[in-house]
């Protein structure tokens, strides 16, 4: 099963499509998760998913806004979609009647 | 400040492939991140990116089995190397009269006493490039890492290693293989401590460090140049083993002795000076590559 961070790259690169590509992903789960994303941590996640077959990547062309560099463009696959959607169901059953707002009144307090 | 950190991050970025490094630099270039933090983020993908390289077997015994033997025993041969070479520094440097330059015997003796100690310094030089020349073939993406390593190992050996195995030899065999550390030259302390140092990083640290850069450019030489760069590697560095202080005593190998004096050995003792002969045909090759590059 995906890690959490591996469903937050997925989601990301799902929800962009073509516009995928490293820095947009980051800003992505940023925005997602208010905490900042490493660049280390994205990077070899990429690799991770690549390695596995749930997305697959390659250089783009050149732009002027990145310095003349290009971007290294993301495209998440059937296999990745269907890890992704799994991990949603799981976390959907296993959430199925918890209410977050109540357990934080009832927690105990050490 | 700013202009330092964006050096750093260019210097840095160079340890990733080349694919990567763009992808990052763009990255940089489009969010723009101050370089504080753009130097944080890469150190943080290059540690893992190197950390990543250390989960396979190779390089710990690239680290066990060549870099941390090779670094003590050229540390070792290097204070060897700075005693030998003490003695006529410290005659020349602590006697020098400009008028002798007008005396033919001299430059006579000059020759006699100089000789000796150039021949063993490109010795040293020839053997720790060799040492960097087989780290850097082995591969490419850890050569820093390597770099690093190889270092801390000379310095180790240097401060530590080499002085502990002297004093350990002098007491096994009761007889100093470099000279007493009581006489006049060596009770000083640039001669004793520096010295060595010295000698360590102008004609060990800096050419194996270059040795593994022209390494790793040897990985895309045809096979057959390839193999025949290894196996003057490998008789170098066996010659550099074999003939390292003490070698012969502790291993009772008095019969070494012997055969060194074959001609044959002696002959093959011109094979430690391959880099000088590898590094002469690649600048013949270079010049020649420009000049039919700009024809």
């Amino acid at each position: 099963m995906l890690g959490e961070f591996e469903y937050l790259m997925i989601s990301a690169a799902s929800r962009l499509g073509e516009d995928a590509y490293g820095s947009a992903i980051r800003h992505e789960i940023e925005e997602a998760t208010g905490r900042r994303c490493s660049i280390g941590a994205l990077y070899t996640t990429l690799d991770r998913l690549e390695s596995k077959g749930f997305v697959k990547t390659w250089m783009g062309d050149p732009t002027p806004q990145r310095g003349g560099r290009p971007k290294r463009l993301v495209r998440v696959t059937a296999k990745g979609i269907h890890e992704a959607a799994a991990f949603y169901e799981a976390v959907m059953r296993v959430s199925r009647g918890v209410s977050w707002q109540a357990n934080q009144a009832t927690v105990c307090h050490d | 400040m700013t202009r330092i950190s964006w050096w750093l991050v260019d210097i840095l970025s160079r340890i990733l492939e080349p694919d990567e490094r763009d992808a990052v630099r763009g990255d940089f270039s489009e969010s723009g991140e101050s370089a504080g933090q753009a130097l944080r983020d890469l150190l943080g993908l290059v540690i893992r990116r190197q950390a990543a390289l250390w989960k396979d077997w190779r390089p710990w015994l690239a680290l066990v089995g060549l870099i941390l033997p090779l670094g003590i025993l050229l540390s070792i041969v290097a204070r060897v190397t700075a005693s030998v070479s003490s003695t006529y520094i410290w005659l020349y440097v602590n006697n020098w009269d400009w008028a002798l330059l007008r005396h033919a015997g001299f430059w006579y003796v000059l020759a006699d006493s100089v000789t000796p100690a150039v021949v063993s310094c490109l010795t040293l030089v020839c053997w720790s490039w060799t040492t960097g020349f087989v780290l850097g073939s082995l591969t490419r993406r850890l050569i820093p890492v390597y770099g690093v390593l190889f270092c801390l190992a000379l310095v180790f050996g240097g401060l530590v290693g080499a002085p502990q195995y002297f004093a350990y030899l002098m007491h096994s065999i009761n007889r100093p293989l470099s000279p007493d550390e009581s006489d006049p030259i060596s009770a000083l302390v640039f001669y004793r401590q520096m010295l060595p140092l010295i000698v360590q990083a102008v004609l060990v640290a800096i050419p194996s460090l270059r040795g593994m850069r022209h390494g790793a450019d040897g990985r895309m030489f045809p096979p057959l140049l390839r193999m025949i760069l290894w196996t003057a590697a490998v008789l170098t560095l066996a010659m550099l083993v074999t003939q390292a202080p003490g070698f012969v005593f502790f291993l009772k190998a008095y019969w070494l002795q012997r055969i060194w004096q074959g001609w044959q050995i002696r002959l093959l003792q011109f094979v430690v000076y391959w880099p000088v002969g590898y590094l002469f045909a690649r600048m013949i090759w270079r010049r020649w590559h420009d000049r039919t590059a700009a024809i």
